[in-house]
């Protein structure tokens, strides 16, 4: 191989780069661009051989159909309705379990383990016995069930995420404001929420996310449209619809879109959200 | 930092109490359930019978079973492995500033945000004979039609495809994080010192990226072991048993075949491989480096 020089070597490491991180890229996008583009087509194109690359007559008939014949509404009711009220009830509980973490050194070293054992057991060890828990208290088919269980499963998560974001404020702050005379319920709710708000939100769009997109659980606890959330519904679609791509597609679309959205918009916490504050 | 304000001593207990009394009443309440409807059979329409450890020992000798371990090691370590590469290599390839690097992190992460059983609605599209791009590309290239989620040999490298799909851009921004948060120092030293980049890459970045390295693999590893959203929706196991992971094959046993004492039974044998891989695992990359 001939010497290059630096400029030269500069130059080729840059467009190998390139290369590389447009072909990631493609690999990353395309798959997707291709589930909106087949939404968009109507039954004849989406079996043109070769495939269309962008629908040539482009046809929201998908998405009609989904919602008037599919009962796809009624998934995204069922999922909105146990999501947010899972996702509530563990904020409630698990941030103020996450300040006491936070705070009470000694409170956290006992009980740590505890905290966050149920995050490492696998749901499939889980699922058979709460199966037959919730079928014996007549929960199976219930919202009520499943955001029992959403609620205690994001319990962990939330306070060990808001114990993090917690330990970020300065105690300094607390202890000032209860030397003036503030008890410790008025510095948490004046001085320490208000910090730890950005940390909530993101804490709060984290557990959504995990809980709207989990299949196992409500596949197992739910079935029937009275309870069932989107993700299921939207996997029934796919045995009752068979060769119908472009409904799938559609269904694909709506359950996947308000999710890209909101984890984008907790990147910068990403990381801390996904290994529960190992990496910061 | 512990303070005996006049919140006392009960303060922190009651603020930790709820989470504490859900954690066990979903750890250990279902996990001795678990156990105990692991030592019974539920024959159709009549109570359940205790059979002591009957279901155990017929998992030691249920070839079914290990086949399906066997896929499921399978599937872990190829995924895992590949996601562990690719994820570093744009982790490497996309540490320096670069224009429009907001951007591009983005779109690499859209993959992860995206709930599985879409993703499996996504790769059905691309698998499919009949409309696939993927098969397509196949046949353009081979002059063969293939079903690739119907044949024997590819369904499960298809699964695991998509798999790495989905999780290369977890592995990428963990380790992209670990990366920009090693200190400076060290790496203009060795630059000083005139050491090549590979290795600053061996001596310096893996050793210090150790713990971000081992976080990642470690819950990685515990997920791909326990898939089942993208093999259901993909290929429910088949074609035949090909690509009957564990977690599905309990799915079935349980929830089809109303089986439950076995599927219990099955679950725990899940569980104990889970938790002493898991240490296996830790302790092996605690004394490797």
């Amino acid at each position: 191989m001939p010497r290059l020089s630096v400029t030269q070597r500069r130059r080729l490491w840059f467009f190998t780069r390139l290369t590389l991180i447009v072909l990631a890229l493609a690999i990353t996008l395309l798959p997707v661009y291709w589930m909106v583009n087949t939404s968009l087509k109507n039954q004849v194109e989406v079996f043109t051989s070769p495939p269309t690359l962008w629908p040539q007559n482009l046809t929201f008939a998908n998405y009609v159909n989904v919602f008037t014949r599919r009962h796809l509404g009624t998934y995204l009711f069922n999922s909105l309705v146990i999501v947010g009220s899972a996702v509530l009830l563990s904020l409630l509980m698990g941030s103020l379990a996450g300040y006491a973490l936070a705070r009470f050194s000694r409170l956290q070293q006992k009980l740590n383990f505890w905290v966050l054992a149920p995050r490492m057991i696998p749901p499939i060890a889980l699922v058979v016995p709460l199966f037959l828990m919730l079928q014996e208290i007549g929960l199976i088919n219930k919202k009520l069930g499943l955001i029992l269980v959403y609620t205690a499963f994001n319990l962990p998560f939330v306070a060990w995420m808001m114990r993090s974001f917690f330990q970020e404020i300065p105690v300094d702050l607390e202890e000032a404001a209860m030397v003036d005379g503030a008890t410790r319920l008025r510095s948490f709710r004046d001085i320490v929420l208000p910090l730890a708000a950005p940390g909530l939100a993101a804490t709060a769009i984290f557990s959504l996310i995990i809980t709207y997109n989990e299949f196992f659980f409500a596949l197992i606890l739910t079935s029937t449209p009275a309870a069932a959330t989107l993700p299921v519904g939207t996997a029934a679609l796919i045995g009752k619809t068979q060769t119908l791509y472009g409904e799938m597609a559609a269904a694909g679309v709506v359950a996947a879109v308000p999710l890209v959205i909101f984890a984008l918009l907790v990147q910068r916490h990403l990381v801390r959200g996904l290994t529960m504050g190992a990496v910061k | 930092m512990a303070r005996t304000g006049e919140g006392g001593k009960w303060a922190p207990r009651l603020l930790i109490a709820p989470t504490v009394i859900c954690a066990l009443a979903l750890t250990v309440l279902p996990l001795g359930y678990s156990v105990l409807t692991s030592l019974r059979e539920f024959p159709l329409g009549q109570s359940p019978v205790f059979v002591g450890l009957r279901n155990y020992a017929s998992l030691l000798h249920d070839a079914n079973f290990h086949s399906s371990l066997g896929t499921t090691l399978i599937f872990t370590v190829v995924a895992t492995a590949f996601e562990f590469l690719l994820g570093l290599g744009l982790a490497l390839l996309l540490k320096e500033e670069f224009s429009f690097q907001g951007l591009i992190r983005s779109s690499l992460i859209v993959p992860m945000a995206i709930a599985p059983v879409v993703v499996g609605i996504i790769w059905r599209l691309l698998y499919g004979a009949d409309v696939g791009l993927f098969s397509f590309a196949v046949q353009a290239l081979t002059g063969k039609s293939v079903s690739v989620l119907s044949s024997t040999t590819l369904a499960l490298p298809a699964l695991i495809l998509v798999d790495i799909w989905e999780w290369t851009p977890f592995m990428f921004l963990i380790l992209l994080a670990g990366i920009q948060s090693l200190p400076q120092e060290p790496f203009e030293a060795a630059r000083v010192d005139g050491a090549g980049s590979w290795n600053i890459f061996v001596h310096l970045t893996v050793p210090m990226l150790k713990p971000v390295i081992v976080v990642s693999l470690l819950i990685r590893a515990l997920d791909a072991f326990t898939v089942f959203d993208q093999v259901f929706v993909l290929t429910q196991g088949g074609p035949g048993t090909t690509t009957e992971v564990a977690t599905l094959m309990i799915y079935k046993t349980a929830f089809r075949f109303s089986q439950f004492g076995y599927g219990a039974a099955m679950a725990m044998g899940l569980l104990v491989l889970v938790m002493f891989f898991s240490a296996a695992l830790t302790r092996a990359f605690k004394s490797s480096f």
